[in-house]
Protein backbone atom coordinates (compact mmCIF):
# COMPACT_ATOMS: atom_id res chain seq x y z
CA UNK A 1 0.00 0.00 0.00
CA UNK A 2 1.35 3.57 -0.98
CA UNK A 3 1.39 5.15 2.09
CA UNK A 4 2.85 8.32 0.75
CA UNK A 5 0.66 11.20 2.24
CA UNK A 6 -2.11 8.55 3.34
CA UNK A 7 -5.10 10.19 4.87
CA UNK A 8 -6.46 8.59 8.24
CA UNK A 9 -9.90 8.16 6.55
CA UNK A 10 -7.99 6.54 3.38
CA UNK A 11 -6.58 4.37 6.34
CA UNK A 12 -9.66 3.75 8.11
CA UNK A 13 -11.27 2.53 4.79
CA UNK A 14 -8.55 0.13 3.76
CA UNK A 15 -8.87 -1.33 7.17
CA UNK A 16 -12.65 -2.09 7.22
CA UNK A 17 -12.82 -3.13 4.36
CA UNK A 18 -9.79 -5.73 4.47
CA UNK A 19 -7.72 -4.29 1.81
CA UNK A 20 -5.16 -4.52 4.62
CA UNK A 21 -4.51 -5.58 8.35
CA UNK A 22 -3.97 -3.47 11.44
CA UNK A 23 -0.59 -5.23 11.71
CA UNK A 24 0.55 -5.28 8.23
CA UNK A 25 -0.47 -1.40 8.36
CA UNK A 26 2.14 -1.03 11.32
CA UNK A 27 4.92 -3.16 9.74
CA UNK A 28 5.10 -1.39 6.69
CA UNK A 29 4.87 2.69 8.93
CA UNK A 30 8.09 0.37 10.88
CA UNK A 31 9.52 -0.29 7.61
CA UNK A 32 9.47 3.30 6.67
CA UNK A 33 10.52 4.62 9.92
CA UNK A 34 13.28 1.64 9.77
CA UNK A 35 14.41 3.14 6.40
CA UNK A 36 14.27 6.82 7.08
CA UNK A 37 14.47 8.32 9.98
CA UNK A 38 18.01 7.90 10.37
CA UNK A 39 18.58 11.12 8.14
CA UNK A 40 15.29 12.89 9.33
CA UNK A 41 15.46 11.77 13.20
CA UNK A 42 12.12 12.60 13.87
CA UNK A 43 11.65 10.32 16.25
CA UNK A 44 13.04 9.78 19.72
CA UNK A 45 12.01 6.49 20.21
CA UNK A 46 10.12 3.72 18.24
CA UNK A 47 7.46 1.76 20.15
CA UNK A 48 8.06 -0.93 17.84
CA UNK A 49 6.68 -4.59 20.32
CA UNK A 50 4.14 -1.69 21.67
CA UNK A 51 2.75 -0.91 18.11
CA UNK A 52 2.16 -4.30 16.77
CA UNK A 53 1.20 -5.16 20.01
CA UNK A 54 -1.56 -2.70 19.67
CA UNK A 55 -2.34 -3.70 16.40
CA UNK A 56 -2.83 -6.96 16.81
CA UNK A 57 -5.65 -5.91 19.53
CA UNK A 58 -6.72 -3.37 17.44
CA UNK A 59 -7.03 -5.98 14.67
CA UNK A 60 -9.55 -7.69 16.38
CA UNK A 61 -11.90 -4.92 17.34
CA UNK A 62 -12.13 -4.03 13.70
CA UNK A 63 -12.80 -7.93 13.33
CA UNK A 64 -15.56 -7.49 15.87
CA UNK A 65 -17.13 -4.77 13.48
CA UNK A 66 -16.65 -2.25 16.47
CA UNK A 67 -13.82 0.00 14.99
CA UNK A 68 -13.69 3.29 15.73
CA UNK A 69 -12.45 6.22 13.94
CA UNK A 70 -8.58 5.72 14.95
CA UNK A 71 -8.57 1.83 15.17
CA UNK A 72 -5.78 0.65 13.73
CA UNK A 73 -4.07 3.98 12.96
CA UNK A 74 -1.03 4.34 13.82
CA UNK A 75 -0.04 7.56 15.09
CA UNK A 76 3.55 8.88 16.55
CA UNK A 77 2.89 11.18 20.09
CA UNK A 78 5.21 14.08 20.73
CA UNK A 79 8.07 13.29 23.46
CA UNK A 80 6.32 15.58 26.73
CA UNK A 81 2.76 13.78 26.49
CA UNK A 82 2.85 10.86 29.31
CA UNK A 83 2.05 7.05 27.69
CA UNK A 84 2.06 4.59 30.91
CA UNK A 85 5.27 2.31 30.66
CA UNK A 86 6.69 3.94 27.80
CA UNK A 87 9.95 6.55 27.95
CA UNK A 88 8.78 9.95 28.17
CA UNK A 89 12.02 12.25 27.73
CA UNK A 90 10.54 15.53 27.00
CA UNK A 91 13.88 15.44 24.86
CA UNK A 92 16.10 16.25 28.01
CA UNK A 93 19.02 14.67 29.35
CA UNK A 94 16.54 15.65 32.90
CA UNK A 95 13.83 12.92 31.56
CA UNK A 96 16.26 10.44 29.66
CA UNK A 97 14.94 7.84 31.66
CA UNK A 98 11.50 8.47 33.18
CA UNK A 99 8.84 6.25 32.60
CA UNK A 100 5.73 7.82 33.39
CA UNK A 101 3.02 6.03 35.99
CA UNK A 102 0.34 6.86 34.26
CA UNK A 103 -1.31 7.84 30.99
CA UNK A 104 -2.36 11.38 29.95
CA UNK A 105 -6.16 12.22 29.49
CA UNK A 106 -5.27 12.32 25.05
CA UNK A 107 -3.78 9.35 25.40
CA UNK A 108 -6.55 7.58 27.25
CA UNK A 109 -9.18 8.66 24.59
CA UNK A 110 -7.19 7.40 21.97
CA UNK A 111 -6.67 4.08 23.74
CA UNK A 112 -10.20 3.86 24.06
CA UNK A 113 -10.55 3.60 19.69
CA UNK A 114 -7.58 1.48 20.00
CA UNK A 115 -4.96 3.78 18.25
CA UNK A 116 -1.40 2.29 17.90
CA UNK A 117 1.86 4.01 18.91
CA UNK A 118 4.63 3.95 16.65
CA UNK A 119 7.01 6.28 18.67
CA UNK A 120 7.88 9.28 20.66
CA UNK A 121 8.48 12.13 18.33
CA UNK A 122 10.98 14.44 18.72
CA UNK A 123 10.69 18.31 19.99
CA UNK A 124 12.83 20.76 21.25
CA UNK A 125 13.77 20.53 24.92
CA UNK A 126 10.58 20.73 27.32
CA UNK A 127 8.88 22.49 24.32
CA UNK A 128 11.26 25.52 24.25
CA UNK A 129 12.04 26.75 21.03
CA UNK A 130 10.99 26.83 17.25
CA UNK A 131 13.17 24.21 15.75
CA UNK A 132 14.01 20.74 17.50
CA UNK A 133 17.53 22.01 17.61
CA UNK A 134 17.25 21.84 21.35
CA UNK A 135 16.62 18.28 21.20
CA UNK A 136 18.90 16.23 23.74
CA UNK A 137 18.25 13.16 21.66
CA UNK A 138 16.95 13.91 17.92
CA UNK A 139 18.02 17.32 16.43
CA UNK A 140 15.00 16.37 13.90
CA UNK A 141 15.62 17.75 9.64
CA UNK A 142 13.27 19.26 7.72
CA UNK A 143 11.78 16.61 4.93
CA UNK A 144 11.66 19.72 2.15
CA UNK A 145 15.73 19.72 2.66
CA UNK A 146 17.75 17.85 4.83
CA UNK A 147 19.77 21.07 6.22
CA UNK A 148 16.74 22.93 7.28
CA UNK A 149 15.06 22.86 10.58
CA UNK A 150 11.27 21.43 11.17
CA UNK A 151 10.68 24.09 13.02
CA UNK A 152 9.52 23.53 16.76
CA UNK A 153 8.98 23.13 19.42
CA UNK A 154 6.73 20.13 17.64
CA UNK A 155 9.22 19.50 15.07
CA UNK A 156 9.51 15.74 15.18
CA UNK A 157 5.67 15.53 14.92
CA UNK A 158 5.44 17.49 11.95
CA UNK A 159 8.32 16.03 10.68
CA UNK A 160 7.10 12.30 10.86
CA UNK A 161 3.82 13.38 8.96
CA UNK A 162 5.57 15.13 6.37
CA UNK A 163 7.18 12.56 5.12
CA UNK A 164 4.73 9.56 5.96
CA UNK A 165 6.64 8.42 8.88
CA UNK A 166 2.88 8.59 10.68
CA UNK A 167 -0.10 9.37 9.09
CA UNK A 168 -1.27 11.80 11.83
CA UNK A 169 0.95 12.57 15.67
CA UNK A 170 -0.16 14.56 18.55
CA UNK A 171 1.89 18.00 19.36
CA UNK A 172 1.54 20.55 21.70
CA UNK A 173 1.22 24.19 21.57
CA UNK A 174 2.26 27.20 24.03
CA UNK A 175 3.13 29.93 21.88
CA UNK A 176 2.92 28.45 17.89
CA UNK A 177 5.01 24.80 18.75
CA UNK A 178 1.99 22.50 16.32
CA UNK A 179 1.35 25.52 14.02
CA UNK A 180 4.86 26.78 13.15
CA UNK A 181 6.08 23.25 12.53
CA UNK A 182 3.43 22.82 10.42
CA UNK A 183 3.61 25.71 8.11
CA UNK A 184 7.81 24.60 8.05
CA UNK A 185 6.93 21.13 6.86
CA UNK A 186 4.29 21.54 4.52
CA UNK A 187 1.10 19.63 6.89
CA UNK A 188 -2.13 20.50 8.45
CA UNK A 189 -1.72 21.23 12.48
CA UNK A 190 -4.43 22.54 15.01
CA UNK A 191 -3.48 24.02 17.92
CA UNK A 192 -7.75 24.45 19.87
CA UNK A 193 -8.99 27.13 21.94
CA UNK A 194 -7.56 26.91 25.59
CA UNK A 195 -9.33 24.13 27.44
CA UNK A 196 -11.07 22.33 24.40
CA UNK A 197 -8.23 19.54 25.42
CA UNK A 198 -7.25 18.09 28.68
CA UNK A 199 -3.34 19.12 29.59
CA UNK A 200 -3.52 16.05 32.17
CA UNK A 201 -0.22 14.11 31.69
CA UNK A 202 1.47 17.03 29.39
CA UNK A 203 4.50 17.54 30.91
CA UNK A 204 3.87 21.39 31.84
CA UNK A 205 5.79 24.19 30.45
CA UNK A 206 3.56 27.78 30.71
CA UNK A 207 0.08 25.94 31.90
CA UNK A 208 -2.03 28.97 31.24
CA UNK A 209 -0.89 28.67 27.50
CA UNK A 210 -0.23 25.06 26.75
CA UNK A 211 -2.53 23.05 24.69
CA UNK A 212 -2.11 19.55 23.32
CA UNK A 213 -3.64 19.21 19.02
CA UNK A 214 -2.72 17.26 16.31
CA UNK A 215 -0.84 17.30 13.01
CA UNK A 216 -2.29 15.71 9.81
CA UNK A 217 -1.69 15.97 6.40
CA UNK A 218 -5.00 17.77 5.81
CA UNK A 219 -7.98 19.15 8.12
CA UNK A 220 -10.41 16.70 7.62
CA UNK A 221 -8.21 14.22 9.31
CA UNK A 222 -7.65 17.49 11.89
CA UNK A 223 -11.15 17.32 12.52
CA UNK A 224 -11.10 13.29 12.90
CA UNK A 225 -8.03 13.56 15.59
CA UNK A 226 -10.11 16.23 17.48
CA UNK A 227 -13.40 14.48 18.18
CA UNK A 228 -11.39 11.74 19.35
CA UNK A 229 -9.19 13.61 22.06
CA UNK A 230 -11.51 16.57 22.58
CA UNK A 231 -13.59 16.85 26.07
CA UNK A 232 -14.06 18.32 29.71
CA UNK A 233 -11.66 16.11 32.47
CA UNK A 234 -11.86 15.95 35.58
CA UNK A 235 -8.37 15.83 36.00
CA UNK A 236 -7.68 19.26 34.28
CA UNK A 237 -9.45 21.95 35.86
CA UNK A 238 -8.69 24.19 33.54
CA UNK A 239 -10.33 22.14 30.88
CA UNK A 240 -13.73 23.64 29.79
CA UNK A 241 -17.01 22.53 30.28
CA UNK A 242 -18.18 22.73 26.61
CA UNK A 243 -19.81 20.76 24.34
CA UNK A 244 -18.21 19.13 22.07
CA UNK A 245 -19.13 19.27 18.91
CA UNK A 246 -18.68 17.11 15.47
CA UNK A 247 -15.45 19.05 14.03
CA UNK A 248 -16.39 17.34 10.71
CA UNK A 249 -19.56 18.43 10.77
CA UNK A 250 -18.94 22.24 8.45
CA UNK A 251 -16.44 20.59 6.82
CA UNK A 252 -17.54 21.07 2.57
CA UNK A 253 -19.41 23.67 3.42
CA UNK A 254 -18.90 27.07 1.19
CA UNK A 255 -17.27 29.78 2.83
CA UNK A 256 -19.77 32.26 0.84
CA UNK A 257 -20.16 35.71 2.82
CA UNK A 258 -17.53 34.61 5.49
CA UNK A 259 -15.71 37.54 6.80
CA UNK A 260 -11.96 36.91 6.60
CA UNK A 261 -10.02 39.56 8.52
CA UNK A 262 -6.33 40.14 7.58
CA UNK A 263 -4.81 42.40 10.46
CA UNK A 264 -2.07 44.76 8.78
CA UNK A 265 0.67 44.36 11.47
CA UNK A 266 0.59 40.77 11.02
CA UNK A 267 2.10 41.83 6.72
CA UNK A 268 4.54 44.34 7.84
CA UNK A 269 8.16 44.54 6.37
CA UNK A 270 9.38 41.80 9.84
CA UNK A 271 7.50 39.37 7.54
CA UNK A 272 9.36 37.78 4.24
CA UNK A 273 7.97 38.67 0.65
CA UNK A 274 7.66 35.26 -0.16
CA UNK A 275 5.88 34.11 3.01
CA UNK A 276 3.21 37.37 2.17
CA UNK A 277 2.65 36.68 -1.42
CA UNK A 278 1.48 33.04 -0.51
CA UNK A 279 -0.90 33.98 2.20
CA UNK A 280 -2.51 36.96 0.23
CA UNK A 281 -2.64 35.22 -2.77
CA UNK A 282 -4.13 32.41 -0.76
CA UNK A 283 -6.56 35.05 0.40
CA UNK A 284 -8.03 35.98 -2.99
CA UNK A 285 -8.40 32.37 -3.92
CA UNK A 286 -10.30 32.44 -0.62
CA UNK A 287 -12.24 35.53 -1.66
CA UNK A 288 -12.88 33.79 -5.11
CA UNK A 289 -15.25 31.19 -3.34
CA UNK A 290 -16.99 34.20 -2.30
CA UNK A 291 -15.42 35.14 0.85
CA UNK A 292 -15.62 38.84 1.78
CA UNK A 293 -11.89 40.50 2.89
CA UNK A 294 -11.90 42.52 5.51
CA UNK A 295 -8.79 44.99 6.55
CA UNK A 296 -8.28 45.42 10.54
CA UNK A 297 -5.72 46.18 12.86
CA UNK A 298 -3.69 44.86 15.80
CA UNK A 299 -1.84 47.27 17.24
CA UNK A 300 -0.80 45.12 20.59
CA UNK A 301 1.17 42.93 18.13
CA UNK A 302 4.10 45.25 18.11
CA UNK A 303 4.20 44.23 22.60
CA UNK A 304 3.67 40.87 21.83
CA UNK A 305 6.86 38.69 21.64
CA UNK A 306 7.99 40.40 25.30
CA UNK A 307 4.39 39.65 26.81
CA UNK A 308 4.31 35.79 25.44
CA UNK A 309 8.05 35.61 26.74
CA UNK A 310 7.30 37.21 29.95
CA UNK A 311 4.21 34.87 31.01
CA UNK A 312 5.71 31.85 29.33
CA UNK A 313 8.94 31.55 31.39
CA UNK A 314 7.35 33.18 34.35
CA UNK A 315 5.15 30.30 34.52
CA UNK A 316 7.92 27.85 33.21
CA UNK A 317 10.14 28.78 36.13
CA UNK A 318 7.26 27.89 38.35
CA UNK A 319 6.85 24.58 36.68
CA UNK A 320 10.00 23.56 36.48
CA UNK A 321 10.87 24.10 39.93
CA UNK A 322 9.85 20.41 40.28
CA UNK A 323 13.00 18.90 38.66
CA UNK A 324 15.30 18.83 41.92
CA UNK A 325 16.88 15.40 41.35
CA UNK A 326 15.39 13.79 44.31
CA UNK A 327 11.73 12.81 43.30
CA UNK A 328 12.43 11.75 39.52
CA UNK A 329 14.88 12.69 36.70
CA UNK A 330 18.34 13.20 36.63
CA UNK A 331 20.03 13.04 39.73
CA UNK A 332 23.91 14.75 40.37
CA UNK A 333 26.20 15.03 42.60
CA UNK A 334 26.52 17.15 46.15
CA UNK A 335 27.43 16.49 49.54
CA UNK A 336 24.05 18.67 50.29
CA UNK A 337 20.93 18.53 49.38
CA UNK A 338 21.54 22.16 47.87
CA UNK A 339 24.11 21.17 46.31
CA UNK A 340 22.49 18.18 45.07
CA UNK A 341 19.79 19.91 43.53
CA UNK A 342 21.62 22.41 41.74
CA UNK A 343 24.23 19.93 40.43
CA UNK A 344 20.82 18.13 39.37
CA UNK A 345 19.34 20.97 37.82
CA UNK A 346 22.72 22.49 35.74
CA UNK A 347 23.58 19.22 34.36
CA UNK A 348 20.37 18.22 33.45
CA UNK A 349 18.80 21.29 31.91
CA UNK A 350 20.07 22.12 28.60
CA UNK A 351 20.81 26.10 28.01
CA UNK A 352 17.90 27.19 26.05
CA UNK A 353 15.95 25.77 29.38
CA UNK A 354 18.03 27.28 31.89
CA UNK A 355 18.16 30.73 29.81
CA UNK A 356 14.07 30.50 30.48
CA UNK A 357 14.15 29.69 33.99
CA UNK A 358 16.33 32.72 34.63
CA UNK A 359 13.91 35.22 32.71
CA UNK A 360 10.84 33.82 34.31
CA UNK A 361 12.77 34.43 37.79
CA UNK A 362 13.82 37.72 36.58
CA UNK A 363 10.15 38.54 35.48
CA UNK A 364 8.67 37.62 38.88
CA UNK A 365 11.85 38.66 41.76
CA UNK A 366 11.04 41.73 44.35
CA UNK A 367 11.69 44.86 42.43
CA UNK A 368 11.11 43.36 38.47
CA UNK A 369 7.52 42.36 38.81
CA UNK A 370 5.47 45.17 38.61
CA UNK A 371 7.80 46.77 35.06
CA UNK A 372 8.06 43.24 33.81
CA UNK A 373 5.13 40.50 34.86
CA UNK A 374 2.29 42.47 35.54
CA UNK A 375 3.06 44.88 32.43
CA UNK A 376 2.85 41.43 30.36
CA UNK A 377 -0.69 40.58 31.96
CA UNK A 378 -2.12 43.96 31.00
CA UNK A 379 -1.48 43.52 27.62
CA UNK A 380 -2.41 39.97 27.94
CA UNK A 381 -5.65 41.73 28.18
CA UNK A 382 -5.20 44.29 25.72
CA UNK A 383 -4.24 41.85 22.60
CA UNK A 384 -7.60 39.77 24.26
CA UNK A 385 -9.55 43.03 23.87
CA UNK A 386 -8.50 43.59 20.29
CA UNK A 387 -8.92 40.39 19.37
CA UNK A 388 -12.82 40.58 20.50
CA UNK A 389 -12.82 44.06 18.33
CA UNK A 390 -11.79 42.26 15.43
CA UNK A 391 -13.88 39.41 15.98
CA UNK A 392 -17.23 41.90 15.67
CA UNK A 393 -16.51 42.71 12.17
CA UNK A 394 -14.90 38.94 11.01
CA UNK A 395 -15.58 35.07 11.43
CA UNK A 396 -12.42 34.49 10.81
CA UNK A 397 -8.27 35.69 10.90
CA UNK A 398 -6.03 35.08 8.35
CA UNK A 399 -2.11 35.47 9.36
CA UNK A 400 1.17 34.21 7.87
CA UNK A 401 2.55 31.20 10.55
CA UNK A 402 5.91 32.11 10.18
CA UNK A 403 7.75 35.11 9.08
CA UNK A 404 9.96 33.43 7.15
CA UNK A 405 10.12 29.44 5.45
CA UNK A 406 12.18 26.94 7.08
CA UNK A 407 15.71 27.83 7.82
CA UNK A 408 19.29 26.55 7.49
CA UNK A 409 20.31 24.35 10.89
CA UNK A 410 22.66 26.74 13.00
CA UNK A 411 21.41 29.79 11.54
CA UNK A 412 19.73 31.48 14.90
CA UNK A 413 22.05 28.85 17.04
CA UNK A 414 23.25 31.16 19.89
CA UNK A 415 20.86 34.08 18.96
CA UNK A 416 17.68 33.97 21.79
CA UNK A 417 16.64 37.07 20.60
CA UNK A 418 16.32 36.04 16.97
CA UNK A 419 14.82 33.42 18.05
CA UNK A 420 12.00 34.47 20.19
CA UNK A 421 11.02 37.22 17.23
CA UNK A 422 10.43 34.47 15.07
CA UNK A 423 7.60 33.40 17.51
CA UNK A 424 5.89 36.89 16.23
CA UNK A 425 2.63 35.58 13.96
CA UNK A 426 1.79 32.83 16.66
CA UNK A 427 1.85 33.62 19.96
CA UNK A 428 -0.99 35.53 20.99
CA UNK A 429 -3.50 33.04 19.69
CA UNK A 430 -2.07 31.29 22.72
CA UNK A 431 -2.20 34.69 24.76
CA UNK A 432 -5.82 35.00 23.86
CA UNK A 433 -6.37 31.16 24.22
CA UNK A 434 -8.16 31.01 20.63
CA UNK A 435 -8.06 28.36 18.17
CA UNK A 436 -5.80 28.30 14.98
CA UNK A 437 -5.09 26.19 12.35
CA UNK A 438 -1.96 26.35 9.84
CA UNK A 439 -2.25 25.16 6.63
CA UNK A 440 0.10 24.87 3.58
CA UNK A 441 -0.65 27.81 1.18
CA UNK A 442 2.08 27.44 -1.56
CA UNK A 443 6.05 26.64 -1.73
CA UNK A 444 8.48 29.41 -2.28
CA UNK A 445 9.63 29.29 -5.92
CA UNK A 446 13.40 29.29 -5.66
CA UNK A 447 13.61 26.01 -2.88
CA UNK A 448 10.18 24.52 -3.07
CA UNK A 449 10.21 25.46 0.33
CA UNK A 450 6.56 25.26 2.01
CA UNK A 451 4.88 28.24 3.25
CA UNK A 452 2.08 28.44 5.89
CA UNK A 453 -1.09 30.24 6.52
CA UNK A 454 -2.91 30.58 9.95
CA UNK A 455 -6.88 30.67 10.23
CA UNK A 456 -7.45 32.20 13.60
CA UNK A 457 -10.75 32.04 15.40
CA UNK A 458 -13.32 32.77 17.87
CA UNK A 459 -13.49 30.90 21.21
CA UNK A 460 -14.61 26.94 20.77
CA UNK A 461 -15.27 27.70 16.80
CA UNK A 462 -12.71 25.04 15.76
CA UNK A 463 -15.38 23.95 13.45
CA UNK A 464 -15.42 27.38 11.47
CA UNK A 465 -11.33 27.61 10.83
CA UNK A 466 -11.39 23.47 9.84
CA UNK A 467 -14.13 24.84 7.55
CA UNK A 468 -11.38 27.39 6.43
CA UNK A 469 -8.73 25.38 6.07
CA UNK A 470 -10.94 22.43 4.41
CA UNK A 471 -11.84 25.09 1.28
CA UNK A 472 -8.76 26.51 0.67
CA UNK A 473 -7.18 22.72 0.84
CA UNK A 474 -10.29 21.34 -1.82
CA UNK A 475 -8.31 23.08 -4.30
CA UNK A 476 -4.41 22.83 -3.56
CA UNK A 477 -2.58 20.30 -4.09
CA UNK A 478 0.37 19.15 -1.70
CA UNK A 479 3.93 18.41 -2.68
CA UNK A 480 5.05 15.52 -0.87
CA UNK A 481 8.85 15.89 -0.12
CA UNK A 482 11.51 13.94 -2.23
CA UNK A 483 13.77 12.17 0.72
CA UNK B 1 21.05 47.68 29.34
CA UNK B 2 24.09 45.23 30.32
CA UNK B 3 23.30 42.83 33.00
CA UNK B 4 24.88 43.30 36.06
CA UNK B 5 27.10 39.72 37.84
CA UNK B 6 25.03 40.20 41.49
CA UNK B 7 22.02 40.24 39.00
CA UNK B 8 22.80 37.18 37.63
CA UNK B 9 24.09 35.81 40.59
CA UNK B 10 20.99 36.30 42.25
CA UNK B 11 19.16 34.63 39.28
CA UNK B 12 20.80 31.28 39.45
CA UNK B 13 20.11 31.45 43.33
CA UNK B 14 16.42 31.72 43.25
CA UNK B 15 16.61 28.94 39.74
CA UNK B 16 18.95 26.88 41.90
CA UNK B 17 21.40 26.56 38.73
CA UNK B 18 25.53 26.87 38.89
CA UNK B 19 27.34 28.38 35.74
CA UNK B 20 31.19 28.14 35.61
CA UNK B 21 33.05 31.43 34.91
CA UNK B 22 33.32 31.32 31.01
CA UNK B 23 29.29 30.16 31.21
CA UNK B 24 28.54 33.23 33.39
CA UNK B 25 30.25 35.54 31.39
CA UNK B 26 28.17 33.86 28.53
CA UNK B 27 24.98 34.00 30.28
CA UNK B 28 25.09 37.45 31.30
CA UNK B 29 25.51 38.53 27.65
CA UNK B 30 22.49 36.43 26.38
CA UNK B 31 20.24 37.78 29.29
CA UNK B 32 21.29 41.67 28.77
CA UNK B 33 20.13 40.66 25.09
CA UNK B 34 17.03 39.00 26.30
CA UNK B 35 15.77 41.88 28.63
CA UNK B 36 16.81 44.44 26.45
CA UNK B 37 13.52 42.92 24.18
CA UNK B 38 11.62 42.78 27.22
CA UNK B 39 12.61 46.49 27.78
CA UNK B 40 10.45 47.30 25.01
CA UNK B 41 7.04 46.89 27.06
CA UNK B 42 7.95 49.63 29.51
CA UNK B 43 6.93 51.61 26.64
CA UNK B 44 2.71 50.08 26.76
CA UNK B 45 0.89 52.68 29.55
CA UNK B 46 -1.70 50.08 30.61
CA UNK B 47 -2.16 48.97 34.29
CA UNK B 48 -3.46 44.93 35.18
CA UNK B 49 -6.68 44.83 35.79
CA UNK B 50 -6.91 41.66 37.89
CA UNK B 51 -10.76 41.38 37.83
CA UNK B 52 -10.98 41.45 34.32
CA UNK B 53 -8.58 38.34 33.72
CA UNK B 54 -9.47 35.04 33.53
CA UNK B 55 -13.36 35.54 32.77
CA UNK B 56 -13.12 34.59 28.94
CA UNK B 57 -13.79 31.29 29.48
CA UNK B 58 -15.35 29.23 31.82
CA UNK B 59 -13.92 26.54 33.41
CA UNK B 60 -15.68 23.44 35.80
CA UNK B 61 -16.37 23.91 38.98
CA UNK B 62 -14.01 21.92 41.48
CA UNK B 63 -14.81 18.24 41.74
CA UNK B 64 -16.79 16.63 44.52
CA UNK B 65 -13.93 15.40 47.54
CA UNK B 66 -14.48 12.00 46.82
CA UNK B 67 -11.94 9.64 47.72
CA UNK B 68 -10.53 7.52 44.87
CA UNK B 69 -8.02 4.75 43.96
CA UNK B 70 -4.14 5.97 43.70
CA UNK B 71 -1.28 4.95 42.44
CA UNK B 72 0.80 2.15 44.11
CA UNK B 73 3.85 3.28 46.25
CA UNK B 74 6.37 1.03 44.07
CA UNK B 75 4.94 2.72 40.98
CA UNK B 76 5.51 6.16 41.94
CA UNK B 77 9.12 5.48 43.35
CA UNK B 78 9.87 3.42 40.46
CA UNK B 79 11.93 6.70 38.63
CA UNK B 80 13.59 7.81 41.92
CA UNK B 81 16.94 6.43 42.54
CA UNK B 82 18.11 5.38 45.86
CA UNK B 83 14.65 4.43 47.25
CA UNK B 84 14.38 2.31 50.07
CA UNK B 85 10.67 2.58 50.16
CA UNK B 86 11.82 6.28 50.63
CA UNK B 87 13.55 9.47 48.76
CA UNK B 88 16.72 9.27 50.02
CA UNK B 89 18.83 12.61 49.57
CA UNK B 90 22.69 13.32 51.13
CA UNK B 91 22.13 14.19 54.91
CA UNK B 92 21.26 18.01 55.32
CA UNK B 93 23.55 18.42 59.15
CA UNK B 94 26.60 18.37 58.27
Amino acid sequence: MDLTKAKIRDLRKALDNKEISAPELCAEYLKRIDEQDGKLLSYITVTKEKALSDAENAQKIIDAGKSSALTGIPLAVKDNICVDGVRTTCASKMLENFIPPYNATVIEKLNAQGYVLLGRASMDEFAMGGSTQTSAFAKTRNPYDLERVPGGSSGGSAAAVAASLAPASLGSDTGGSIRQPSSFCGVTGIKPTYGRVSRYGLVAFASSLDQIGPICNDARDCAIMLNAICGADAHDATSARVETPDFTEKLGQPIKGLKIALPKEFFSDAVDSSVKACVLDAAHELEKQGAVLVECSMPGLKYAIPAYYLIACAEAASNLSRFDGIKYGFRGEGRTYEELIRDSRSRGFGEEVKRRILLGNYALSSGYYDAYYKKALALKQEIIRQYNQIFEQADVILTPTAPTPAYKIGEQDNDPVKMYTADICTVTVNIAKLPGISTTCGYTADKGLPVGMSIIGKRFDEQTILQVADAWESGFVPLAPKL
Amino acid sequence: MAVELKTIEHLCELSKLNYDEDGLKKVMGEMGDIINLMDEIKEFDLVYDDTKDGNEIRFGDTREDVPAESFPTEKLLANAENTDGCYVVPKVVE
